[in-house]
């Protein structure tokens, strides 16, 4: 592997490149060193307890106040939970308040880390698909569970719409069970594919603007793609809370059908 | 006494409160970030994903079950084309929710008629 070409920084997909700080051993494999799965506190889980670190510090200094006329801090952190539960009252019905903290904490966890990818130098942990499957996975999993745990074998009627004829359910019902398991794919790939091309295009433009200033002649034309860059920031951020915000939406939509598994 | 106005001016305050809540700020801006999705490229990501989702599904199952079963080819072809079915489904139910949640926006011209037939 020729790896100064890899460390390059002007090349985009730099940016993903995981780094172990502290490796804590490996574990499987035949005993000989690389076999097994490695467990390493890498980049990517540094910015995942910094996330996470960052949205438990906010909420708690912010409402620990508990004023009747809420601060400024303490106001912010009430409007992102009537934002959510707006969200997940309008979407999943009063029932789905159970799952609120679910929500919740996606939504954070999600918006956070977008959040943080768009500083210079930051780990963009959503731009990895380990873990927005590992996310759309846990969604999966809880509606599956809650599903089968409310209403019992009845949840499968999710994949029988009622009053159509048999002979087209034998079609219908594999096009249903097929819809139905693309969901945790469609979202993890949402996610993940917003960030990482977001990223990339930024990081070529950064790329094209420094071979341009080094250009000689031709410097002056750096100015293009660096406006383009600032655009595209901007674009970034907007895209980063969308997304966010479409994850935590598909996740209530999903709850939704646990509950109600009837079309 | 004293006591007793104090905690009514609270309750007052209370629903005040709730009535001013009622369907602004949050509800507002969450439509407005709802809409926002909903223009150009997040529209046209959200459409594509669900339909390739399907797709790869539909493909990995058949090709999970000709390998349990010994029955290489047909299991794939047949669950692909389940999978492009229940693309073609997953693409309806999103541009439903999408209309559904917001109605068609006037800037995107003539096309925005194509969504009406659902």
């Amino acid at each position: 592997m020729a790896k100064d070409v890899i460390k390059n920084p002007i090349d985009p997909i730099y940016q993903f490149e995981i780094t172990n700080y502290y490796t804590f051993g490996e574990i499987g494999g035949d005993g000989g060193a690389g076999t097994g799965i490695e467990f390493a506190f890498t980049n990517s889980a540094l910015f995942m307890v910094l996330t996470v670190g960052l949205i438990a510090s906010f909420l708690i200094l912010s409402t620990r106040g508990r004023g009747l006329v809420p601060g400024r801090m303490q106001l912010l952190s009430e409007i992102t939970y009537e934002f959510v539960a707006n969200m997940v009252r309008t979407n999943a019905g009063t029932e789905g308040m159970k799952f609120f903290p679910f929500v919740f904490s996606l939504f954070m966890f999600i918006l956070v880390a977008n959040m943080f990818g768009m500083f210079p130098y930051f780990f963009t942990v959503t731009s990895q698909i380990v873990i927005t499957a590992a996310l759309a996975l846990l969604v999966f999993g809880v509606v599956v569970v809650y599903g089968f745990y409310r209403n019992g074998l009845k949840f499968l009627g999710l994949f029988v719409p009622k009053g159509i004829h048999w002979v087209i359910l034998l079609l219908v019902t594999p096009i249903e069970i097929i819809s139905f398991l693309s969901r945790p794919l469609s979202l993890s790939l949402r996610l993940f594919g917003n960030m990482l091309a977001g990223h990339i295009v930024i990081k070529v433009f950064g790329g094209m603007t420094v071979a341009l200033l080094s250009a000689g002649f031709w410097a002056p034309v750096a100015i293009l793609p660096f406006v383009m860059i600032i655009a595209m920031t901007g674009l970034e951020f907007l895209v980063s809370a969308l997304q966010a915000f479409v994850f935590a939406v598909l996740t209530c939509i999903y709850i939704n059908d646990a509950i109600h598994p009837s079309h | 006494m004293a006591r007793d106005k104090r905690s009514l001016r609270t309750s007052d305050l209370a629903s005040r409160i709730s009535k001013a809540k009622g369907k602004r700020g949050a509800v507002r801006f969450a439509d407005k970030v709802r809409r926002n999705e909903m223009s150009g490229v997040g529209r046209a990501y959200r459409l594509a994903t669900e339909f390739i989702a399907a797709i790869i599904v539909g493909a990995f199952l058949g090709w999970g079950i000709d390998s349990l079963l010994g029955t290489m080819p047909f299991g794939l072809i047949t669950l692909l084309l389940i999978g492009f079915a229940a693309g073609v489904v997953n693409v309806v139910r999103a541009a439903r929710d999408i209309n559904a949640a917001a109605p068609i926006p006037d800037q995107t011209g003539p096309m925005a008629d194509d969504d009406e037939d659902d």
